[in-house]
C-alpha cells in the first residue's frame, strides 16, 4: 500500500498505484482511524488528489481522489462497486441513485470529496450476508418491475428513499415521488406495484 | 400471481421470473462498462462543431499538456485499417478518422485517452478545429439536399409495393382522404451509456461492448483492422436497453481498439449522452401523404401512401413501412412510393419497430379520418376491411387475429361507453377522449446456431451467442429446453452474449425469440433422440418401449403407459457423464449460404411479405383515454389497453413486460418525444435526457395488456411470433385518434403537445 501524501505532491506512479488497487476493490489504506486530509483545508486544485474517508456499505474505504471524481466514478471506478450505474452524468436519469446517511442522492452529482464521513449505501449493500434480499429488491423480482435491468439499481435505491420519506402513501404519490429515475424499457406500472409490496412488508416488520 | 405474472391461455408458457432476476436487482448483472479491468486507461471523444466541411487543421498541444494524458488518437491514426461499411453490422460508411470529411454535427474528430477520466474530458474539451465550414442542409425543407427513390438503393428495400390501378380507383371512389402526416427525429436514448472497452492480449482482441449483434461485430471489426476473425471476441453478456441503437457497429469500436493497441493499455471509452447524439444512430424523421378513396358501404377502394425519409450523405439507409402498411387491409388498388432525403446528418439506423412506427402511425390516422368522414365507428370500419388475403400478392396470412384483438381490447376497455360525438365526453375540467388503432410486426425469423448440454445430474447449460437486451431470451430460451428436457429451471444456466459462443443472427426485427427458441428446441430434441434410443435400448431401463411414445419429464424418462426411468441411470446405461449437441436451425426458404452466412456474421431474415407461401404478421389493437385539461390544455393519458396475438407466448411475464414497455414507447412518440434540430448548423438541440422527453412514471398509469392466444404453425418450428417491437405500433395514432375524439383537433404532426391544442 502506498503512503499516500493527499496533496498535489502525489506522484503519477503513485497514483497509478491507488487506482489500481482500489478498482480491485480494496480499500486504499486499511486503517480506519487514519485521518484524512480534509478537502477544506487549502483551496485544492482540481487535479490534485484529495484523501476521502467514506463508510460505503459498512465498510471504511479511504481514497486519494482528484477533487473532481463525481461519487459514482469513485464507486465505480476506484471502488470496484459497479452495481451503481452511469446513465447520463447529469442527475437527469437516476440510475446512480445511492442512500447517503440514508437519504437517496444521485451520486454522480455529489463529488467524492463531499462526502467524507458519510455513510453511503450502494445496490449492492442490501441483501443480507445469508443472501436474503431486500425487501425492494425481492418486490422488484416478484412484479417484473425491470427488464434491461440498467436502471434497475437506481429505482431500488430510490424505491427505499421514498418509502423512508414517506412519499409511498398512495399509487399516485410513488408514482410522483419515483419520476426522477427513468426507466426507458418503461416497467413503471411493475416498479409502482413493487413498491406498494415493498412499503407494505417494510410497515409490516 | 400478480398483474406481472398473467395466467397462461391456450398455446402459452408460464410466468417465469427471470432467469437473471437475482442478478439484476443486487446489482451483479455485468454490463459492459462494468467489467473491472487492471490498468486500464480512460477515453474521451472530441466532436466537430460544424455539420458540412473539412477539418483543415487540429489542435491537439493544449489537451496534450494536461497531466495524465496517454495518448490522442486522430487523422492518419486510422490508416493501417479499413473504413468502416454501411449495413446490417456497420451503422455507417463514415469512417471519421480516415477522412477529414465532415458529413454531420458531432462526428469524432479525435479519441484522447488518459489515465483518469477526468483528464480524458477535461483533455478532449481542450481539443480545437479548424474548419472549411460549408453551410449544411439539415432537413427536408433546407437547401442543398438530394432526393431519390428509395426502392432498389437498399436491400432492405427492394421496390415499391402497388396493386390494381390505383388511379381509377382514386378517381371513382365516393368518400375521400387526402392528407399529410410527419414523425419527428428521435434517438433511443437507452439509459446504460454507450461503451466500448478493448483489451490487447498479443494479436487477440476482446471488446466489451454493449451490442445486439456480437458475431457481426467480430467479423467486422476484423475485417477494419485486418484481423483473423478468430482472435477477434466481442463480449455484451447483459446490455442497458438497446431498442436497435446496439445493432450496427459505430466506428468508434475499431478507434478505441487502436489507442489500445497503440498504448498497450485496456482502453474504456464511456461516450457521454450528449456526444451520443451525434455518434450514434436514430431514428429519422419522416413525412407521409396519404390518399385513401372508399364507398359509402365502408370499403376502401384505393390506398395511396407515399412518404419521406431523411438519412446521411453516403448511406442509404431505408425503413420503407409502406411494405406494411399496404399490406394491412382489403383496400382494392394500391400505389406506394418511398423517397429517400439526403441532408448532412449522421446515418439514422433501426429503433424499435423502425418501418411501422412511423408508416402504421400515418395509415391508422388516415384510417380513423376515414371512419369520421364515413361517420363510421373506427373498430366497425376496420372490421369491413378485413381481408381474405393480402392486397399485393394475394398471398393469405399464415394467421391474422386482429378482429380478435379488437373485440378483446374493446371489450376490457370499455369502447361501447364511448359516445362518439367529438367532444361530448367530460368529467369536470378535463375533456375526456378515446381512440383506437391498430398494431402490426412483420414476423421473421434467421438462421440461429445453439449448444445445450445435459449431464447425468440433470444440470442444463444453453449456450447461443443471442443478447439478453431486456426482452427475456435468456429466460425464454432457458424455459425451452426446460420444457423439452422434463428439468426445472432452477437447474438450467444459460449463457449468451459472446462472439465465442454458437452463433445467433442481430438481435432485431424481433426474430430473437423464434430464431433461439427454433435453436434450442434443435439441439434439444437431438438429446431427446438419443437418451430415448439408450433408455430403450436392449438391457436398458424401458427396454422394449421402442414403439411407445418416450417423453422427458422431472428428469425421467417416461412412457406414455406410465413406465419410467430416471435419467441418471439413462446415463449409466449409456456410460457417459453429459450430452451436449450443437445445433444449427436456418428457417424454411434460406439459402443454401444462410448458414455459411450466419458464420460470416450476416443474418439471413425469412418471413414477413417475403415468404412464397403465406405473409407472416403479428397483429394487436389498442385502446386509449385521454384526459385534455380544458384550461391548460395538459394531456393526460390514464389508460390504455392493448390485446396482441403472436402465436406462441413462451412466457406471459415477459410478453406482457416487453408489450407494456412498447405501449409506453407510443405513448411517448405520441406525447414527448422529439430531437430538436437547429436548421441552420443542422444540430441536435436538446442533446440529454433533460430535454429530450421520454415517459416518466408520474405520466404512466393503467397499461392493461391482453395476450390473445393464436395457433400459428407455419411461422417457425417454435411456432412463435416476435412481439418486442409490436406494442408501440399504432399507439401513437392510437392517442391522435382519442385527441381527436376529446378536443375536434386532428393533429397530424407527431408529438402532440399542448401548444398543438390552444386556440
Amino acid at each position: 500500500m502506498p503512503d499516500a501524501k493527499m496533496s498535489s505532491g502525489l506522484s503519477r506512479r503513485m497514483f497509478m498505484t491507488a487506482s489500481v488497487s482500489a478498482a480491485a476493490a480494496m480499500p486504499l489504506v486499511n486503517s480506519p482511524t487514519r485521518a484524512a486530509q480534509p478537502a477544506s483545508a487549502k483551496p485544492a486544485e482540481p487535479r490534485d488528489l484529495s484523501a476521502v474517508s467514506m463508510r460505503i456499505n459498512k465498510q471504511t474505504y479511504n481514497l486519494a481522489l482528484d477533487n473532481r471524481t463525481s461519487l459514482l466514478d469513485a464507486l465505480r471506478d476506484h471502488v470496484g462497486l459497479t452495481g451503481t450505474k452511469k446513465g447520463c452524468d447529469h442527475g437527469q436519469c437516476g440510475a446512480c441513485t445511492v442512500l447517503i446517511d440514508g437519504k437517496r442522492v444521485l451520486s454522480c452529482l455529489s463529488f467524492a470529496v463531499m462526502n467524507q464521513g458519510r455513510e453511503i449505501t450502494t445496490v449492492e449493500g442490501l441483501a443480507s450476508t445469508d443472501g436474503e434480499l431486500h425487501p425492494v429488491q425481492q418486490a422488484f423480482v416478484d412484479h417484473d418491475a425491470f427488464q434491461c435491468g440498467y436502471c434497475t439499481p437506481g429505482q431500488i435505491m430510490s424505491a427505499i428513499g421514498c418509502i423512508n420519506e414517506g412519499h409511498a402513501g398512495s399509487e399516485d404519490d410513488i408514482r410522483e415521488y419515483m419520476s426522477g429515475n427513468l426507466c426507458r424499457c418503461a416497467a413503471y406500472p411493475n416498479i409502482v406495484a413493487a413498491i406498494v409490496q415493498a412499503r407494505d412488508e417494510i410497515r409490516r416488520a | 400471481m400478480n398483474q406481472a405474472a398473467p395466467a397462461p391461455r391456450e398455446n402459452q408458457g408460464d410466468p417465469v421470473v427471470r432467469i437473471d432476476a437475482r442478478l439484476k436487482v443486487t446489482g451483479q448483472a455485468g454490463y459492459p462498462a462494468d467489467i473491472v479491468t487492471a490498468n486500464v486507461a480512460y477515453g474521451a471523444l472530441a466532436t466537430s462543431s460544424i455539420a458540412r466541411g473539412k477539418v483543415s487543421g487540429l489542435h491537439t498541444k493544449d489537451a496534450r499538456a494536461v497531466p495524465g494524458v496517454l495518448d490522442i488518437v486522430t487523422y492518419d491514426d486510422m490508416d493501417k485499417t479499413d473504413t468502416p461499411k454501411f449495413g446490417n453490422t456497420g451503422a455507417s460508411s463514415i469512417g471519421p478518422l480516415h477522412d477529414k470529411t465532415v458529413f454531420h454535427d458531432g462526428q469524432i474528430i479525435a479519441l484522447v485517452v488518459a489515465e483518469t477520466f477526468e483528464a480524458a474530458e477535461e483533455a478532449a474539451m481542450l481539443i480545437r478545429a479548424d474548419y472549411e465550414d460549408e453551410r449544411p442542409a439539415a432537413s427536408f425543407d433546407s437547401k442543398g439536399v438530394k432526393m431519390e427513390p428509395a426502392a432498389g438503393k437498399n436491400p432492405m428495400f427492394k421496390e415499391d409495393a402497388k396493386a390494381g390501378d390505383f388511379d381509377a380507383a382514386w378517381a371513382d371512389a365516393t368518400v375521400k382522404i387526402d392528407e399529410k402526416y410527419s414523425t419527428p427525429t428521435q434517438h433511443h436514448n437507452p439509459i446504460e451509456l454507450f461503451s466500448t472497452t478493448a483489451i490487447w492480449q498479443g494479436d487477440q482482441l476482446t471488446i466489451h461492448e454493449p451490442s445486439q449483434n456480437v458475431t457481426g461485430w467480430k467479423v467486422e471489426l476484423a475485417r477494419q483492422l485486418k484481423l483473423d476473425p478468430a482472435n477477434v471476441r466481442i463480449v455484451s453478456p447483459y446490455i442497458g436497453g438497446a431498442f436497435g441503437s446496439k445493432g450496427p457497429m459505430t466506428a468508434r469500436t475499431a478507434i478505441v481498439a487502436v489507442a489500445a493497441r497503440r498504448i498497450g493499455r485496456p482502453v474504456r471509452c464511456v461516450v457521454n449522452r450528449m456526444q451520443a447524439f451525434g455518434t450514434q444512430t436514430y431514428r429519422a424523421e419522416t413525412r407521409h401523404r396519404i390518399r385513401m378513396g372508399a364507398g359509402k358501404d365502408g370499403r376502401i377502394t384505393a390506398f395511396g401512401h407515399e412518404a419521406w425519409e431523411v438519412t446521411s450523405r453516403p448511406d442509404p439507409y431505408v425503413v420503407g413501412g409502406t411494405s406494411a402498411t399496404a399490406r394491412m387491409y382489403n383496400y382494392g388498388a394500391v400505389l406506394t412510393h418511398v423517397s429517400l432525403v439526403h441532408a448532412d446528418r449522421n446515418t439514422p439506423g433501426y429503433m424499435r419497430s423502425p418501418p411501422e412506427t412511423p408508416y402504421v402511425y400515418a395509415l391508422e390516422n388516415a384510417m380513423d379520418e376515414m371512419a369520421v368522414a364515413l361517420g363510421m365507428d373506427p373498430v366497425e370500419f376496420r372490421r369491413i376491411n378485413e381481408p381474405e388475403k393480402e392486397p399485393i400478392g394475394g398471398k393469405p396470412f399464415s394467421s391474422r387475429s386482429l378482429i380478435k384483438c379488437y373485440d378483446q381490447a374493446s371489450e376490457a376497455f370499455g369502447w361501447s361507453k364511448r359516445d362518439p360525438k367529438v367532444g361530448s365526453m367530460r368529467d369536470g375540467d378535463w375533456l375526456v377522449g378515446m381512440g383506437c388503432a391498430t398494431a402490426i410486426y412483420p414476423t421473421a425469423a434467421a438462421p440461429c446456431a445453439a449448444r445445450v448440454r445435459l449431464t447425468a445430474d440433470g444440470e442444463v447449460r444453453v449456450q447461443c451467442g443471442s443478447h439478453e437486451i431486456g426482452t427475456g431470451v435468456r429466460t425464454i430460451a432457458g424455459q425451452m429446453a426446460a420444457e423439452r428436457l422434463g428439468i426445472g429451471m432452477d437447474k438450467i444456466s444459460v449463457e449468451m452474449g459472446d462472439s465465442a459462443l454458437p452463433p445467433a443472427p442481430v438481435s432485431g426485427g424481433s426474430i430473437s425469440t423464434a430464431s433461439v427458441c427454433s435453436a434450442v428446441m434443435k439441439a434439444c430434441d437431438a438429446i431427446r433422440g438419443k437418451l430415448f434410443a439408450a433408455a430403450a435400448g436392449r438391457g436398458a431401463p424401458l427396454a422394449g418401449s421402442g414403439n411407445a411414445k418416450l417423453d422427458l419429464k422431472d428428469e425421467e424418462v417416461v412412457t406414455e403407459t406410465g413406465k419410467s426411468a430416471k435419467l441418471a441411470d439413462v446415463f449409466k446405461a449409456m456410460q457417459v457423464g453429459a450430452i451436449e449437441e450443437y445445433a444449427e436451425f436456418a428457417p424454411k426458404g434460406s439459402s443454401p449460404e444462410a448458414l455459411s452466412k450466419l458464420y460470416a456474421g450476416q443474418s439471413e431474415f425469412h418471413g414477413g411479405e417475403n415468404d412464397e407461401d403465406s405473409v407472416k404478421y403479428a397483429f394487436g389493437a389498442e385502446f386509449v383515454e385521454v384526459r385534455i385539461n380544458s384550461y391548460t390544455r395538459e394531456i393526460r393519458v390514464p389508460r390504455i389497453v392493448g390485446a396482441f396475438a403472436a402465436g406462441r407466448i413462451m412466457n406471459t411475464r415477459t410478453a406482457r413486460s416487453q408489450l407494456m414497455g412498447g405501449m409506453i414507447w407510443g405513448i411517448g412518440q405520441a406525447l414527448h418525444e422529439a430531437t430538436e434540430i437547429d436548421q441552420r448548423h443542422a444540430r441536435y438541440v436538446n442533446r440529454d435526457l433533460q430535454d429530450y422527453l421520454v415517459p416518466v412514471n408520474a405520466d404512466i398509469k393503467q397499461v392493461d395488456v391482453i395476450l390473445v392466444p393464436e395457433i400459428d404453425h407455419q411461422v417457425n418450428p417454435a411456432g412463435v411470433k416476435g412481439l418486442g417491437e409490436l406494442g408501440n405500433v399504432g399507439t401513437a395514432a392510437a392517442v391522435a385518434s382519442a385527441v381527436y375524439h376529446a378536443t375536434g383537433k386532428r393533429i397530424r404532426d407527431l408529438p402532440i403537445r399542448i401548444d398543438d391544442l390552444i386556440g
